[in-house]
């Protein structure tokens, strides 16, 4: 120790580096051209975005369909009037608030579970052994297939969705969370050894923040699983939810109401797994790519 | 086999042998390095040489023989041992600084020591700029330098070193070799270096062990009394690297 300190001193305040190449960050910047602007990203998505509003509108007043489709601009003021007016007794707020609700309830439920539980499998050999064989079982089953026993179960109110939910969203959550393991370089856990690591220093240090990523990953996953199965358990049987409004629109042929409905849950969907997102960047900032610096 | 006279011997390697079942690997290795000496151990490809390694570092048990540092059993617990891999081990989830510090957290050094040393090695090995990134946002060689700052940085007993610029263009190559030579003149590290690349051995190490073929045994030593920085067209550095090379042949 004492050696090292003399050593560092020896090679005096001038000349405190031994490298031969220092990196310093940069950033580059370029003037606003016309072709920038018409090459630009974002310019683009406004390109195709408009023009496939366009083409939904001019096959739409065309007629083709008749009654099967109708114009963007009908869908919008349809869903705007549902803002204040009710459909069996609720808002489109009410219906969104709905099937969020089950969403969240059966999502949280799963991946609390779920992901402890991926994570001792894959970290715990024995725990592995015990659970692999009934998780094998059911991993290849659809959600959808328990629709029916969950309604014979738990009949249609709440619990049957969420129970479908959590049936979706539990298996890519445990697989992501097991696979995030597995995956890891052992040199990592080496490095911990050689340095006189103890086995939770491995785990806390290495297996946990490893697996982050593939954990949010397999929040995204099941994130849309569960609208498939919250649409899937709505369009049976319910009351409420965004499913509700598709089948309402099915029974009295109104296309607005169908085509607005399944443009609400991609949007529900797209904040949702936005949030989890970010929730990611929050706690994985090393994920982060070299052009945000 | 015993090192230069006049420093203490810090690492005494007794009778090291390693079998997996019947296949012998490693076949009663004994060697000695001297307190801030720089080994380098070459051998031919497929001689056990991560195996040797994993033993030194006490990743896997021998099955007989033992190693010593100062007269005690080698125990990462006690001893601090680092270790270069050839891979690149830093962690992507801690900053530059953070991956620097990181075996010292292991060791638990006082926070205050640990701050100080990490801005020594972050200026030493020109990191000090990209303190702050990750290991994703910096080159290779910069990686390397992370790893190999870490390893001195805990003030190792025995630095084991897995041929980590085995991967690196040539250039960055003698870059990192270089530095590795002014960063051991300026720490005092005992290390151990291994590498298949015998003009890199004879670049950096004062003495170079000869490997044999399987099952393994320290074939031959050579000395590499020359000054530095060394000249890799030196007539005297050539004529050991030749020497080297006809001991390490097995065609």
């Amino acid at each position: 120790m004492v050696e090292m300190e003399e050593g560092i001193q020896r090679l005096g305040r001038q000349d405190r580096s031994i490298a031969n190449e220092v990196q310093k960050s940069v950033r580059e910047r370029r003037p606003l051209t016309l072709r920038r602007v018409i090459t630009n990203e974002y310019f683009l998505h406004v390109v195709s975005s408009a023009a496939f509003l366009y083409l939904w509108h001019e096959v739409a007043a065309s007629g083709v369909f008749k009654g099967g489709l109708c114009t963007p601009w009908e869908v919008v003021v349809r869903f705007r009037g549902l803002l204040t007016d009710t459909l069996a007794g609720l808002t489109l707020w009410g219906h969104i608030g709905a099937s969020a609700q089950r969403i969240a309830i059966g999502f949280v439920l799963a991946s609390v579970v779920a992901i402890p539980l991926g994570l001792f499998m894959a970290l715990n050999p024995y725990v592995n052994a015990v659970v692999k064989p009934v998780f094998d079982i059911f991993k290849p089953m659809p959600p959808i297939a328990w629709v029916s026993i969950a309604i014979l179960w738990f009949g249609v109110g709440e619990e049957s969705k969420i129970f479908i939910i959590i049936i979706g969203t539990f298996v890519p959550c445990l697989l992501n969370a097991y696979n995030g393991i597995r995956l890891i370089e052992p040199e990592l856990y080496d490095v911990i050894k050689v340095l006189g690591g103890k086995r939770w220093n491995e785990i806390l240090q290495v297996s946990f923040p490893a697996s982050f990523p593939a954990i949010f990953a397999g929040l995204q996953i099941s994130l849309s699983l569960a609208w498939t199965c919250v649409l899937a358990a709505e369009l049976v049987a319910s009351r409420s939810g965004l499913g509700f409004i598709i089948v309402q629109g099915m029974k009295f042929t109104d296309a607005a109401l169908v085509i607005g409905g399944m443009v609400m849950i991609a949007l529900v969907a797209w904040v949702s797994s936005l949030l989890i997102a970010g929730l990611e960047k929050l706690l994985c900032p090393w994920r982060r790519d070299i052009r945000d610096l | 086999m015993n090192p230069a006279a006049s420093a203490p011997v810090k690492i005494d390697v007794r009778g090291l042998t390693k079998r997996f079942g019947d296949l012998l690997v490693l076949d009663n290795i004994s060697f000695q390095v001297a307190r801030g000496e720089f080994l380098a151990i070459v051998g031919p490809t497929g001689c056990g040489k991560t195996t040797f390694l994993n033993c030194l570092s006490k990743l896997i048990p021998t099955s007989e023989g033992d190693i010593f540092i100062d007269g005690r059993v080698a125990d990462p617990r006690v001893h601090n041992i680092s270790f270069v891999f050839q891979e690149p081990t830093c962690l992507p989830w801690r900053t530059v600084r953070e991956n620097v510090a990181y075996g010292m957290e292991l060791k638990r050094f006082p926070a205050e020591k640990i701050r100080e040393r990490v801005d020594t090695m972050l200026g030493l090995v020109g990191l000090s700029e990209t303190q702050h990134l990750y290991p994703n946002q910096v080159s290779a060689s910069m990686v390397q330098r992370i790893t190999v700052a870490r390893a001195f940085a805990v003030d190792p007993d025995l630095l084991l070193m897995d041929e980590p610029y085995g991967q690196l263009d040539v250039k960055l190559r003698y870059y990192l070799e270089d530095e590795l030579v002014k960063l051991w003149q300026t720490l005092k590290a005992t290390v151990i270096f291994v590498t298949h690349n015998i003009e890199e051995a004879v670049y950096v190490a004062e003495r170079i062990l000869v490997l044999s073929n399987k099952p393994t045994r320290i074939k031959a030593e050579v000395k590499v009394d020359l000054p530095r920085p060394r000249n890799l067209i030196d007539p005297a550095f050539v004529a050991i690297r030749k020497e080297v090379t006809e001991l390490i042949r097995w065609w």
